[in-house]
């Protein structure tokens, strides 16, 4: 015999609880807020944060996206969608226009958001001092003086040993001109989509215990020197092989038939939406 | 109809949220009207409120008790707490409490630590309010976009108060207003909100 689980799998307590982390999270922009992490059935560490913010805000007609590195098809998105959906019964799509709630690892979607979308992220490690200093209280208290030399110090290292800013993802960003933050894993191509963002912004980390948000319409700016000014990745004369896109987040894969590097989409559903146009003109124009 | 606590609740939630991340924005209870059956004295849009946002791991105080036991009768229905001015987690403010009483108790009130700012007190206050007639207050900061005007039947000198409580940011107040007309709109502490002048 299979037992229906509650909706939103959560019992009312523990939605209450995230619930007024959530609130508080977006009061204090960029500060992390404590909260009792569940235990989820997927392992900590596989988005159970960002999971856990999504089953308490869902309701009955929310329509729900998950994405993991662009891609709305893979193990990670598909099983969290799953589990999200067989408790509540919610509308599962890939278009990201589509979607009320979207769940991401790693990526912000290339179709700006809107007003009457909530992005929740996924977040390994939200502590964007945790390199430099491994006790979580002195980095709180490295917070409350907003001391965040650590941080600028680590930028600076990597501007001595590589003549540049080296951060592969989650480069850390000042929200409010008061917290610094850690923006997840996301390249540093989508940290602009985050500064005056129409859509309302959670992050959830459950192995660390916390959630912190950036409310729509927040300053987030990505820290950066005077002389060596943030930049994000650049794909100069690059361009997807399947739909031609060129300025969006691309892959950088080998082609197993010619070992050739070729380039596409990161975001799966929107490469897919140009084919599918390209295709519909395609049959008009040849059928006409 | 009574409350739903799973589905209704969860329309509150994300009105509140809604409001709380576009400070100003008033979020309406409307379709709700008529499912309060419990026989509290306060507005249905706060026993709504109340009802999203307390359980047993939180404590309350009510500022001015009407005499209706109201504290008792929340503690049964919620499980939360209550407790003194200087130590909870939300203040609820009634419907015709003294403006006195509330700047008194917002200089009491949590306001959290600089290591943690989270742990600071959360203002429900019933009040009018609207966005329809030219605003008194000029509201800017985080969630809104150049800048929002709101009427309340809150008095200056309350503005005033709430002012200097978040003038530490981090720390501060949070504020939820709710209103006879099943409405609520927020005001988080990174709200700078300003006074216009009068004509």
């Amino acid at each position: 015999m299979k037992t229906k689980s509650h909706f939103a799998f959560f019992d009312e307590g523990s939605k209450k609880e995230i619930r007024r982390s959530i609130l508080k999270a977006i009061a204090i922009p960029g500060y992390q807020v404590p909260f009792a992490s569940r235990e989820m059935p997927i392992a900590r560490g596989w988005g159970t944060g960002g999971l856990q913010i999504t089953l308490s805000i869902i309701g009955k007609n929310d329509v729900l996206k998950v994405i993991d590195q662009g891609a709305d098809e893979s193990v990670n998105a598909v099983s969290i969608k799953k589990l999200v959906q067989s408790t509540t019964g919610v509308e599962l799509v890939e278009r990201t226009q589509e979607a009320s709630i979207i769940q991401s690892r790693h990526r912000i979607p290339e179709v700006p958001l809107t007003p009457e979308q909530i992005l929740v992220l996924q977040v390994p490690e939200p502590e964007p001092l945790r390199r430099v200093e491994k006790s979580a209280y002195k980095t709180k208290i490295l917070h409350s003086e907003n001391d965040y030399s650590g941080a600028w110090l680590m930028l600076f290292e990597q501007i001595m040993k590589y003549g540049r800013t080296a951060t592969g993802a989650d480069h850390p960003v000042y929200v409010n001109n008061r917290y610094v933050m850690a923006p997840s894993p996301i390249p540093r191509y989508d940290n602009p989509k985050m500064h005056q963002s129409e859509a309302l912004i959670l992050l959830g980390a459950g192995r660390e215990k916390k959630i912190y948000a950036i409310p729509p319409y927040t300053d987030v700016e990505s820290l950066a020197f005077d002389d060596y000014p943030f930049a994000v990745e650049t794909f100069t004369g690059k361009s997807c092989h399947l739909c031609g896109a060129e300025d969006v987040f691309l892959d950088e894969l080998v082609d197993p038939a010619t070992n050739e590097t070729i380039y596409q989409c990161n975001d799966t559903s929107y490469c897919i939406e140009r084919l599918n146009k390209k295709e519909e003109v395609e049959v008009e124009t040849s059928h006409a | 109809m009574a409350i739903d606590h799973v589905h209704d609740l969860q329309f509150v939630y994300k009105k509140i949220l809604d409001s709380m991340s576009r400070p100003g924005k008033i979020a309406s209870l409307q379709t709700l009207a008529g499912r309060n059956d419990y026989n509290l004295q306060m507005l249905d849009a706060t026993l709504l409120t109340i009802m999203t946002l307390l359980d047993r791991e939180v404590t309350f105080h009510v500022l001015m008790d009407n005499g209706q036991n109201l504290p008792e009768k929340i503690s049964e229905y919620t499980l939360a707490t209550h407790t003194t001015i200087d130590k909870a987690d939300f203040v609820i403010v009634l419907k015709g409490t003294p403006e006195t009483a509330i700047t008194n108790a917002m200089a009491q009130c949590k306001k959290g630590s600089l290591i943690d700012p989270h742990a600071s007190a959360t203002w429900i206050i019933e009040s009018a309010f609207s966005d329809v007639h030219e605003g008194e207050l000029m509201l800017t900061g985080p969630g809104i976009k150049d800048q929002t005007k709101l009427q309340t039947a809150l008095t200056p000198a309350v503005w005033q108060a709430r002012n200097v409580c978040v003038a530490e940011y981090p720390l501060g107040i949070d504020l939820m207003l709710t209103d006879e007309g099943l409405q609520v709109v927020c005001i988080p502490r990174t709200t700078k909100v300003d006074m216009m002048e009068v004509e």
